[in-house]
């Protein structure tokens, strides 16, 4: 009954965490332009990507509304060397990331 | 696994069955690897940025190093077994992982050697270089489970040993879950004659209490085959809990593990300490 108990409360621990979306994919919504940005859904889907793929390579994914959008720039910068970002990556990512935050308001 | 290799290059060095020139030789090989161990690194040290933090030192993780990164990782491990048998081994791996493609990396052992001690001798020997090649098939955040398979090729001192390896990882927002099933074929000996199998499994859990420090278990389960039998039913299992700690373009990683079977020849416990740094 015990090791049931534990069982459950390991499941239910692992669903609540998988029930966030950390990286909600990309939707037409997303590309809507906003104070003169130029963002498109090639842009987004690519700073997704490299999102998934470049920033699990030292830390796991904060929730993004875990920071301000103003703060994402610069978190983002900062962190660009050693993600091996080029700049148009580097804005490929923060693009999606306030695509997301405005998606979200 | 590795322990025979080395234990057979400690009872060279102990019954002095080794010719002169031989240790000789050995010497200059280890001297040419540092050479070129030395020279490479002096020429990829322009290039910047960092491969990537480890969570866990025993397991490896599904995401490889972004394209054009380039990390030197340098490994010690403790092992320490107490008994009739009883020894003290400290092995040292210095690594180069370098990013090739967003899904491909590389790697190159520049060398591994170990200082062994123990009632009868104390000395360090060199055990081999290796290359190791890593493919990611999927992403363990927008993928069910995130994959890559491993193959290495190591090359020694009479040894050879080939290792292939299935990783397994999914992330559950700050948990890091993983899993790796290797496979590794041994020749050494002489003519390379003799032959061992093992067949591991390693679980590990990483939990990210802030962005740079992160905490968790790991659980290795060895089964090994001398000359690829089973007769002698050798299985050893270890658990034991890890640290990470990530800064700008470092980060250092310790898991300690201890023995929960009962295999004389095989270590109590063992620490091994990963330290790596973006060139």
């Amino acid at each position: 009954m015990k090791k049931v108990s534990i069982f459950v409360a390991l499941a239910c621990l692992l669903v609540s965490c998988e029930s966030t979306n950390y990286v909600p994919p990309v939707t037409s919504q997303m590309a809507t332009p906003r104070k003169g940005q130029h963002v498109d859904l090639a842009m987004l889907r690519e700073g997704r990507t490299l999102f998934v793929h470049r920033c699990i390579e030292c830390h796991t994914l904060p929730v993004l509304w875990r920071y301000r959008t103003e703060d994402w720039p610069d978190i983002v910068d900062n962190m660009s060397h050693r993600a091996s970002l080029k700049p148009a990556e580097r804005e490929a990512i923060i693009a999606y990331i306030l695509a997301v935050r405005f998606a979200e308001h | 696994m590795r322990y025979t290799a080395q234990a057979d290059a400690k009872k060279k060095q102990l019954t002095g069955s080794s010719p002169p020139n031989r240790a000789d030789s050995l010497r200059g090989q280890m001297k040419s690897t540092l050479r070129v161990g030395i020279f490479v690194a002096a020429i990829l040290s322009a290039l910047p940025s960092f491969g990537g933090a480890r969570h866990f030192t025993f397991l490896y993780e599904a995401n490889t190093s972004a394209p054009g990164s380039l990390e030197l990782e340098n490994w010690v491990t403790w092992r320490h077994a107490t008994g009739p048998g009883r020894f003290d081994q400290v092995d040292f791996r210095h690594e180069l992982e370098y990013g090739v493609t967003e899904r491909f990396q590389a790697s190159i052992y520049l060398a591994d050697w170990f200082y062994e001690t123990d009632p009868e001798h104390s000395g360090s020997t060199y055990s081999d270089t290796a290359i190791e090649l890593i493919y990611n098939l999927t992403n363990p955040v927008v993928d069910p489970l995130g994959l890559s398979i491993y193959g290495e090729l190591r090359a020694g001192d009479r040894l050879i040993e080939l290792e292939s390896k299935l990783i397994g990882q999914k992330n559950f927002g700050p948990l890091i879950l993983a899993y790796n099933a290797t496979l590794e074929s041994v020749w050494e000996g002489s003519d390379l004659a003799e032959r061992e199998g093992e067949f591991s499994q390693a679980l590990g859990a990483s939990y990210e209490i802030s962005p740079r420090i992160s905490a968790g278990i790991e659980l290795l389960h060895e089964f090994v085959f001398p000359e690829w039998r089973d007769t002698e039913k050798i299985r050893n299992f270890f658990v034991g809990p890890n640290v990470s700690y990530r800064h700008r373009n470092w980060f250092v990683t310790i898991t300690a593990l201890a023995q929960a079977t009962d295999t004389q020849d095989e270590p109590d416990f063992q620490v091994r300490t990963i330290f790596g740094m973006g060139l």
